[in-house]
């Protein structure tokens, strides 16, 4: 039986340049859980992992985030991620002028060169990675895993990771799902967006997202299933920046 | 009463901590000067290098000369400061390289306390033919009051001889920094390097003014400036590249990065003097993308030292 949730967000909406792209979402997360938010692109799922994250420019105008039973809604990034959230974007920033040693240290300043290669070897990179240059002669692959391997690093407390394993060449489903295993084993729970069933259906359990609401959650079989026989090809897709179509969906 | 030997200390360990090697002061195979206002702590040179400097009512006058051919192996470290909150800190330098003569010469230029206090570089560099000079300075404030920063350079070059300097002021208040520079690069051949990274915070203001005029045949300038500007601080960037000689090439780039209420202008300048003179320039003024920031914020850092994280890399 799984413990208390860990992450419980209740009627959540958030709305940009007039839109609502989030509309009332609830869902939760539980600790030491590998939970997918199944989507289509623009369902609302990077919408969803900014808003938990704390981004200001996707607070919510209704709703509420508790994290550890303690409410979070009101909180900015930084004290979330010292609470222990973090997030690892889909397209991870180029910071220039950076070593991969000097980044990977901001998630464990005590790190020791073993550490971060360790944490690289995870990620299949070679220790001389750590010489280069974050934002110079790295594919968006690379920086990809650089990023997970950083999340790695930090052993954080809940992960959010918006599409980990897209542009991650040569990494296989199972290398980066062991990844997460990894870090649920070692007590994180790892919230995974992503608009690949079978990655979704690797999780312990899954939400189904479409249009800014949470349509299903279950099993990640059973989202899969319904993921594959309902929504492809998906005639309500959220048109951009609306999201009034797919409701009926709903 | 001065304590000699602590303010020797302090101003060496912060050096060191600050780009100059450990144990640089006071090793017998390196040559340093390290003046406290207007006091000579230190002063050590090697064959081939002639160090005169004697102390003025604010600060001192010294002229370097490094004799023709000699190859200085390691950084000369030139320590200049003041421990004190107040007063002024004027160097008046001269530098000589005579004919195939070269040397790396590091100033640290150390005003960990400083609230009010007007520090001025006034120097003069020769090169003479075939010479190399990097000249690297670097700035450590304290992080509370102002100063008054005002390096002063004329440099002329001559043939094949080569300039290189460096201006870094990226930890602590700026203050009020007005650099000027000016290059002749009179030589046939000679080439220039100029950069400039500066770090304003609060109501810093900063102001870069680097001009290159190629007079010699071919000669070649790079001039680049990397300014970060947060919270109040302004900043003036002029960077100007003459081509006044067949086959002269310049180019002037200049990048700011502002946040917060900063401000900032920039004027690349390049003028053609010479027809078959070739000279180019970029600028650009942006932000700080809110991801790389939020990126950072995620990781556990705030705000500031986001940015701060982020500048550490632009100004590298």
């Amino acid at each position: 039986m799984l413990e208390p949730q860990m992450l419980f967000v209740k009627d959540l909406e958030v709305e940009r340049e007039g839109n609502r792209i989030l509309r009332g979402i609830s869902m939760q997360v539980h600790p030491g859980e590998i939970c997918g938010v199944l989507g289509r692109n623009g369902a609302g799922k990077s919408s969803l992992a900014y808003a938990i994250m704390g981004l200001p420019q996707y607070a919510p105008r209704k709703g509420r985030i508790w994290f550890d039973g303690e409410d979070i809604t009101e909180w900015g990034v930084t004290e979330r991620a010292r609470a222990g959230i973090t997030l690892a974007w889909q397209h991870p920033a180029r910071y220039e002028g950076i070593q991969v040693r000097d980044y990977l240290k901001l998630s464990k300043p005590d790190a020791a060169a073993e550490d971060l290669e360790e944490a690289l070897k995870l990620v299949q990179m070679e220790p001389f990675y750590l010489d280069r240059m974050v934002d110079k002669g790295l594919s968006g692959g690379e920086r990809k895993r650089i990023e997970l391997s950083s999340i790695y690093l930090m052993k954080p407390r809940l992960a959010i990771l918006d599409e980990p394993d897209s542009g991650v060449d040569l990494l296989a489903l199972g290398e980066v799902m062991g990844l997460f295993k990894i870090l649920a084993s070692g007590g994180s729970s790892v919230l995974i967006i992503t608009h690949r069933e079978d990655v979704a259906a690797a999780c312990d359990r899954s939400y189904l997202m479409c249009a800014g609401k949470m349509i299903l959650e279950g099993s990640a079989a059973a989202v899969k299933r319904y993921f594959l026989s309902q929504c492809e090809p998906c005639v309500e897709q959220m048109p951009e920046n609306t999201g009034e179509a797919a409701l009926n969906h709903a | 009463m001065h304590n000699l030997s602590e303010e020797y200390k302090t101003l060496v360990s912060i050096a060191e901590r600050t780009g100059g090697q450990p144990g640089s002061f006071g090793a017998e195979d390196v040559i340093y000067v390290v003046v406290h206002g207007n006091r000579i702590l230190a002063s050590h040179a090697l064959p081939g290098v002639r160090i005169e400097a004697a102390e003025t009512g604010d600060g001192i006058d010294a002229r370097i000369t490094v004799q023709a051919g000699t190859k200085v192996s390691k950084p000369v470290h030139l320590c200049f400061g003041h421990l004190a909150a107040s007063g002024r800190q004027v160097i008046r330098s001269r530098i000589f390289l005579e004919e195939e003569a070269s040397a790396e010469f590091q100033a640290h230029c150390i005003f960990p306390n400083a609230i009010e206090f007007l520090h001025a570089m006034e120097g003069e560099i020769h090169l003479g033919p075939g010479s190399a000079f990097s000249y690297r300075e670097v700035h450590v404030h304290g992080p509370d009051g102002r100063i008054d920063v005002r390096p002063v350079s004329r440099v002329r070059i001559d043939e094949k001889a080569v300039y290189r300097g460096d201006f870094t002021l990226v930890e602590g208040r700026v203050g009020n920094l007005a650099i000027d520079i000016d290059v002749e690069a009179h030589g046939r051949r000679s080439r220039v390097e100029v950069t400039s990274k500066i770090y304003g915070k609060f109501d810093d203001f900063c102001q870069v003014r680097d001009i290159v005029r190629l007079t010699g045949a071919e000669s070649t300038a790079l001039i680049k400036a990397r300014v970060v500007l947060k919270d109040r601080s302004q900043g003036k960037f002029l960077g100007l590249v003459d081509g006044a000689a067949p086959g002269a090439r310049g180019h002037v780039d200049c990048t700011e990065v502002v946040q917060g209420e900063a401000k900032a202008v920039a004027s690349p300048v390049v003028q053609a003097s010479h027809p078959e003179a070739e000279v180019t320039h970029e600028a650009a003024i942006g932000r700080i993308a809110d991801e790389k920031i939020q990126g950072l914020m995620a990781k556990g850092l705030s705000a500031d030292a986001a940015i701060d994280f982020v500048v550490s890399g632009l100004l590298r």
